[in-house]
């Protein structure tokens, strides 16, 4: 009895030495483990075959063998099954192997698999008392940044609304991955884990990054600076006791004493927000359409409250 | 559906083949941890390879695979001489803890370059369309993490959670690590006499001190979820749709979710965040139950307007 791990093994052997695309019936015919099997019990295996196929990461390709697209052949080019070679030093090998134990993914390391592909993980490496964890990962995550990085078109649903995107790149913030891409209306952000119903069907090479795209600068942007209302400037004070906290978040350098600080709002909403998170020990000082918006957000506030 | 275990398998023999097919007569001890095998998985995935080959199937179409005395033979595989490329998901995944490392603090010359060597040939601009950050605060978890491997006692300023006030503390620190995206220092916190998590971003001053401590010896698990306490504050909020972010960032229990409103339960230490957090959700949100956090909203709100009705 022909284990399914023997037969995978048998068919990529096949296709890899055939310098030809080959039918599902020679496969049946030719390759160890299908022979006995009825037609449709073969047509089943066969399809689960090269889905685990495509699962390890083996380039499968379907050609046509006519001009008229009525018989198809299977094919796996070793060129491009083969990894390439990244040319890894012991030493960087090492480092990586500290890496992908430090760092979770799933709730696994991240990066074992990679590793093992790369000629397995060094021994003798250290731990520190030091872990991160990237949460909990999903196929989708990496079905994201297979069509990043391959640029190929994605549909997906987003809070109900269908979505028609160009996937740029990801990005792992506060614990969450973020999918940054441009679609009809521009370019947005979209929480990974609130994606649903998405389908990969597009071809590699389908859209041109923008040159200047830099993932970084499409998520680390504060909320009050990411927003379609106009860009005014902002001054608030902050008393000493949430001074540093507020500078740290601004980014400006710990203040010691009391701040005031120009920040510039491009969503009131978001801003209103932030600025009453700190209750008494934060006061907008200008302008006074921003000082008018807290007046109302707070007595809208005190309003649902009786 | 194949189980996961079965592309597990197969991934792991053909990144074994390759290996082995370049150091042959490889150590047997060596090629177990390398690929994380027990001696069992070995010798049956050798025994596997060993009944595989070419069309024919005959003596001379298999491949040869066996452990010979402590060596690991493998032959007649030249199709396996390389392994197979990466799915996007184990690039990712390598890359992604390679940049964390870095990003910690934790990164050696070496570890730059291989993530550089490797992006190259996996993704060419994987620096502009890949961007892992595990939060702020990393100046300090360095500081942090010297003292918890040399065994010193730190002093902190620190803005609780939940409870927001300056407090200053002598801490043990065991253990540096971050999750969802904050990081955290666990120890003893000699103020409660007790085992502590802190989050470091709220670590305003740190001083390492010269005193050492002795850490336990098996590290307890760290657990970074906020605790209720019995004298906690509690109060029920209905939140609309549009303050859904809360759920993020709060320690609420969800009571119930219909399409109008989502009903949390909230707890803190004491009645400021609850109220500061109602007032900045203006109408979207609604007290539902608790008399002391709408007597620190309703007067915290006033304070609040009387500050912006003046000039």
């Amino acid at each position: 009895m022909q284990t399914v791990v023997e037969r995978v093994l048998n068919l990529l052997i096949f296709l890899l030495e055939t310098p030809r695309p080959v039918t599902a019936d020679e496969v049946r015919g030719t390759v160890l483990g299908y022979g006995e099997q009825s037609d449709d019990a073969f047509h089943r295996m066969f399809e689960r075959d090269k889905d685990v196929l495509r699962r390890l990461g083996v380039p499968l390709k379907m050609e046509a063998l006519d001009a008229w697209e009525v018989d198809f052949g299977y094919t796996v080019d070793p060129g491009e099954y083969a990894l390439p070679d990244p040319g890894l030093s012991n030493e960087e090998r090492v480092a990586l192997s500290v890496a992908a134990r430090m760092v979770r993914l799933g709730g696994t390391p991240s990066g074992l698999a990679a590793l093992l592909k790369l000629g397995g993980v060094e021994r003798g490496v250290g731990l520190e008392p030091l872990g991160a964890d990237l949460g909990r990962g999903s196929d989708r995550l990496g079905d994201l940044f297979g069509a990043v990085t391959e640029r190929r078109h994605i549909e997906f649903e987003y809070r109900g609304v269908a979505r028609s995107l160009d996937p740029y790149g990801l990005a792992h913030r506060r614990g969450h991955w973020y999918l940054v891409g441009a679609g009809a209306d521009g370019e947005r952000v979209f929480r990974v884990d609130r994606i649903e119903k998405l389908s990969m069907g597009g071809e590699p090479g389908a859209f041109d990054k923008p040159k200047r795209f830099d993932v970084r600068k499409a998520v680390d942007t504060q909320p009050w600076e990411a927003g379609q209302d106009p860009l005014i400037e902002a001054e608030v004070e902050f008393a000493p006791e949430v001074s540093w906290w507020a500078a740290r978040t601004l980014g400006l350098p710990d203040p010691d004493g009391p701040l005031t600080a120009r920040v510039p709002v491009a969503n009131h909403d978001a801003f209103v927000g932030w600025v009453l998170s700190f209750g008494e020990h934060a006061e907008v000082v200008s302008p006074e359409e921003l000082r008018t918006e807290i007046r109302e957000r707070v007595s809208a506030a005190l309003e649902a409250l009786s | 559906m194949t189980s996961a275990r079965t592309v597990d398998r197969l991934s792991r023999i053909l990144a074994l083949i390759p290996f082995v097919l370049e150091h042959q007569g490889a150590d047997v001890q060596d090629v177990l941890e390398r690929f994380d095998y027990s001696e069992a998985q070995l010798a049956r995935d050798l025994n596997t390879v060993f009944v595989c080959g070419l069309p024919g199937y005959g003596p001379g179409d298999l491949m040869e695979a066996y452990i010979d005395e402590d060596e690991v033979i493998i032959d007649a595989a030249e199709y396996f001489t390389r392994a197979p490329r990466l799915t996007p998901a184990e690039a990712l995944g390598l890359l992604a803890a390679g940049m964390t490392a870095i990003e910690m603090g934790a990164a050696s010359q070496a570890l730059s370059s291989a993530v550089a060597k490797l992006s190259a040939v996996l993704v060419p601009d994987a620096g502009h369309s890949l961007s892992v950050s595990v939060g702020e605060g990393t100046e300090y978890a360095a500081t942090l993490r010297a003292a918890a491997a040399e065994g010193r006692v730190v002093r902190i300023t620190y803005r609780s959670v939940g409870r927001e006030e300056n407090t200053t503390r002598e801490i043990e620190p065991w253990s540096v690590f971050t999750t969802l995206g904050r990081w955290y220092v666990m120890g003893r916190c000699r103020l409660v006499q007790d085992q502590r998590t802190f989050r470091i971003d709220r670590i305003k001053d740190l001083e390492t001190l010269e005193e050492k401590f002795e850490p336990p010896e098996q590290l307890p698990e760290p657990n970074v979820s906020y605790t209720p306490s019995p004298e906690d504050v509690t109060c029920l909020i209905d939140l609309s749709p549009e303050a859904r972010w809360v759920l993020d960032y709060y320690p609420v229990d969800v009571l119930r979710e219909s399409n109008r409103a989502i009903r949390i339960r909230f707890s803190s230490p004491d009645t400021e965040v609850p109220a500061r957090l109602l007032l900045r959700l203006g109408s979207g949100a609604k007290l539902v139950d608790g008399v002391e956090v709408a007597e620190r909203t309703r007067a915290l709100g006033e304070l609040l307007l009387d500050m912006y009705s003046r000039h």
